[in-house]
């Protein structure tokens, strides 16, 4: 079930309701996992067995290595966990995109193949819970953390609700040790999280789904050619759109777990404020990034065997980083584009090792950065090459005959959100959340919290997706 | 991926110092990204200090005033609560064929047969409520090639012709078909919910008065260059088996009906977006063709198919008359399909009701035109006993 939904809200009083009653921890922690079976459930029932193959591989995998004597059979181990966990992402989320891509080469090279049709349903998801349960077994094998004690915990890590579809992207180090221990929200925690809750709703309800996406749909789903107005102001709309939405997830499952008595780490810092693409990696759906730094990046040689080589390591990353997110070219191109910035970005830190920007120019190297980024929303939002390129031109001002497609109030709601976000993104980007709240008189707060619930209830959601579910 | 495991990121961090050195901040913490390749620890999450207890209980009162004067406003404006007709509530419907009532007389067309036909005036005649799939603004056709496909359904089918979607296909409320098909338990829960605890107690919870559709609508200026239609603003009440009725503002309101005839009228002047006269042929022949062969699956089956091309008048009328002539569009959609059809102006008793806003009957006419359908129905085509016949039927003595 979504967060934006009634289902999710009954659901949520039932879980706290439940936590909330004087039972031993482990019936506590037993209701807390068939709630989130549920959860999961409230998609696709079936489904919920590839959460339970995930995870008994991966608990399997992890006892195995910690018993295994010789390096090998580590080896072995390890392998087994990686490749059953991959082969099912491959099998659910590339299947069609490696039979297309077969089937074009086969037709470049004169061989008419005709598989056959290959309906797969991807399963909500699948790319988090399968990242997290390969960290438990990779962080296992690198000796980084002792297997979980017990079978419910580490279901529980796999599955709680939370970050199961769509992140924060947990380790096991972060989560399985908050298991071993009673856990009650307190007051203070509960009230809290409930106002992340509300924060991270506003942010998907109202700002995303209400007004950015409507302005992103009608430049890139339609088959008009946009001009330099439109294309700018439909790939910023998407720019705020994917923003609200996936640090409103983000903010909405802290929120949830902490009304739990949980922590969860954070996923965004303001990202939009960032000056160069290593910070700007560092803010966005940071524990993606670090989970394909801490499991892809270093194994892959990182920056220990020379520049040549982590150029290639970085590369490969953010081609990888590219295709987790979606299984076309366009995210590929997308990640490409981002290795190709941080390539570009780590070369000029070399040669420029003493430079230190004024104010004005650090400012400036902020706006530009911000606005690559949008570049790169291009080939992440497009469906294909053909509208990407057609984006493009208009925003570099080639499509010089298009008529207008946004209307006045598009594009006005459009300036205003994503006005607003950089500007907020640029007078948070060293502070906290939380030290901004403290400092806030309790009626402003008061204020707030009740203007953003009521622009939630009258926006009246249609309980629409987060985009990161399809990932 | 950040430059962690990189050499320094010295150059910002300095601007980043001087804006901590200015604001320090206590809740500072790191994350992943600043510890590269090691466990990650238990995250920290520090609740601001502040009164929460007071502030919880301040945003809670102030919401409440806040949706209560929201409430109010919209009601005072002559809202009422209503069923919101979305694909969730169609789904209910076409599941009652799925779940034993596959021999019942479903109703699929646009907004007219939806606004139009009185469910319980039918119940009321034929001693059995019909199912209506009717979407406003949309083209019946996929619904009636869903049925065609679906051997569950062995009833009888009424499909209404509003010239301009019919025979063009337009889908306003396309994908409900898939809606249905894929809807997810979650989804389905949340119908529930919703019908039952907030649909049937908030006036203000109708897509007509959402925040980005009121703010929407105001008087923006033009973009010059940009020619966009004014999005039909609410017309029906909708309950909760989808029957459905002309909201009477459109009918006793002047200022309101004129606002929607105004709406209306944008479509009849031409404009760049509309199809060429060879594009629109091309159109209606395709349309036909699919109906033709929609109707030759469901004949087959022993499904009785029913045309009928409900009231419009005043200048909709003369729109579709231009746009789709009766011979071009209705006359042939009849004789491909070999399929019986009612069109409203060969009949006296389906003519002369109120359309308030040219296109729709008001609410009492609606059960009137209802009732004389029905009839028409029963005596010309299907041969429908209506109760109150069967009731004297009965009574009458042998002969």
């Amino acid at each position: 079930m979504v967060f934006n939904s009634l289902t999710f809200v009954v659901f949520f009083a039932c879980v706290l309701a439940l936590h909330a009653l004087p039972l031993p921890w482990t019936t506590k922690k037993i209701n807390l996992l068939i709630a989130s079976y549920l959860f999961y459930a409230a998609w696709n029932p079936p489904f919920v067995i590839l959460l339970w193959v995930s995870t008994v591989i991966d608990w399997y995998a992890a006892q195995g290595l910690v018993k295994a004597r010789r390096p090998a059979t580590r080896h072995a181990w390890m392998l087994l966990s990686v490749i059953a966990n991959l082969g099912m992402l491959g099998y659910f989320k590339y299947g069609q995109f490696l039979l297309d891509n077969f089937t074009t080469l086969m037709s470049v090279i004169g061989v008419a193949y005709h598989p056959a049709h290959y309906d797969i349903v991807l399963p909500v998801g699948i790319s988090f819970y399968t990242f997290a349960t390969m960290s438990y077994t990779l962080d296992v094998y690198l000796r980084r953390a002792a297997p979980a004690q017990n079978l419910l915990d580490y279901a529980l890590f796999v599955t709680f609700f939370p970050h199961l579809v769509a992140g924060p992207i947990m380790r096991p180090t972060e989560l399985v040790p908050q298991f071993a221990q009673p856990r009650r929200a307190s007051g203070e925690q509960l009230r809290f999280g409930l106002a992340l809750m509300t924060l991270g709703l506003f942010n998907k309800i109202v700002l995303a789904d209400s007004f950015l996406a409507s302005a992103a749909e009608r430049v890139y789903d339609s088959d008009k050619i946009p001009g330099a107005l439109d294309a700018w102001a439909g790939t910023l709309a998407f720019s705020g759109q994917i923003f609200c939405d996936f640090a409103g997830y983000s903010t909405t499952a802290i929120g949830a777990a902490l009304c739990l008595g949980f922590a969860m780490p954070d996923n965004f810092r303001f990202p939009y404020a960032a000056v160069g693409f290593s910070d700007f990696w560092r803010r966005w759906h940071i524990t993606l990034s670090s989970w394909l730094r801490d499991y892809l990046y270093i194994p892959l040689g990182g920056n220990r065997h020379g520049a040549r080589r982590a150029y290639a390591a970085l590369m490969t990353t953010m081609l990888l980083g590219g295709l987790w997110h979606g299984a076309n070219w366009t995210f590929v191109a997308w990640g490409g584009l981002h290795g190709v910035y941080l390539a570009v970005e780590r070369a000029l830190r070399a040669r420029f090792a003493n430079y230190r920007p004024g104010p004005l120019v650090f400012v400036a190297l902020g706006l530009l950065t911000y606005t690559l980024v949008n570049v790169t929303w291009v080939f992440f939002r497009a469906k294909t090459f053909g509208k990407a390129w057609s984006v493009l031109r208009g925003m570099f001002g080639q499509n010089a005959a298009a008529k207008p497609i946004l209307a006045t109030f598009n594009l006005l709601s459009v300036a205003a959100i994503v006005g607003g976000i950089l500007l907020t993104h640029w007078l948070m980007r060293a502070r906290t959340l939380e030290s901004v709240i403290a400092r806030a008189p309790a009626l402003a707060l008061s204020m707030i919290w009740a203007l953003m619930a009521f622009a939630i209830v009258i926006a009246q959601g249609a309980g629409n997706a987060f985009i990161y579910f399809q990932f | 991926m950040h430059s962690s495991t990189s050499s320094s990121d010295a150059r910002h961090d300095a601007a980043d110092e001087y804006l901590r050195q200015s604001a320090p901040d206590r809740y500072a913490r790191q994350t992943a990204a600043d510890r590269p390749g090691v466990a990650q620890p238990v995250p920290v999450r520090p609740v601001p200090v502040q009164p929460w207890g007071r502030i919880l209980l301040g945003a809670v009162l102030l919401l409440a005033l806040l949706v209560t004067g929201w409430e109010e406003y919209w009601r005072a404006y002559g809202v009422r609560p209503s069923i919101t007709n979305n694909f969730g509530l169609w789904a209910i419907q076409r599941r009652r064929i799925d779940a034993g009532e596959g021999d019942a007389t479903v109703l699929a067309g646009a907004s007219r047969l939806y606004f139009d036909m009185q469910l319980h005036v039918w119940e009321r005649m034929a001693g059995r409520r019909p199912i209506q799939l009717s979407f406003e603004g949309t083209s019946p056709l996929a619904a009636v090639e869903d049925l065609a496909a679906d051997p569950q359904f062995t009833g009888r089918l009424l499909i209404a012709v509003e010239p301009d979607l019919f025979f063009s296909g337009y889908e306003y409320r396309g994908g409900a078909i898939r809606y249905a098909r894929k809807e997810s338990p979650s989804q389905r829960t949340g119908q529930w919910l919703s019908m039952h605890l907030i649909e049937p107690y908030l006036a203000f919870d109708d897509p007509d008065y959402s925040l980005q559709t009121v703010l929407a609508r105001q008087r923006w200026p033009a973009r010059p260059g940009l020619h966009s239609f004014t999005r039909v603003r609410k017309l029906a009440e909708t309950e909760a088996d989808r029957n459905s009725h002309l909201w009477d503002k459109v009918d006793i309101d002047p200022k309101y009906r004129a606002l929607a005839r105004s709406i209306w009228a944008e479509e009849f002047v031409p404009s760049d977006d509309d199809p060429s006269p060879a594009e629109a042929m091309k159109s209606e022949k395709e349309q036909i063709e699919r109906s033709a062969k929609a109707v030759a699956r469901l004949r087959a089956r022993g499904v009785k198919v029913l045309f009928v091309r409900m009231p419009s008048t005043g200048p909709f009328l003369e729109f579709e008359d231009r746009m789709h002539p009766r011979a071009r569009s209705w006359d042939a959609l009849l004789s491909a399909t070999r399929a019986p059809g009612i069109h409203f102006e060969d009949y006296p008793e389906l003519q002369g009701y109120n359309l308030p806003e040219w296109s729709h009957l008001a609410r009492a006419d609606a059960e009137r035109f209802t009732a004389a359908l029905y009839r028409i129905i029963e005596r010309d085509f299907w041969g429908l006993k209506t109760v109150a016949s069967a009731v004297q039927s009965n009574a009458e003595p042998a002969r």
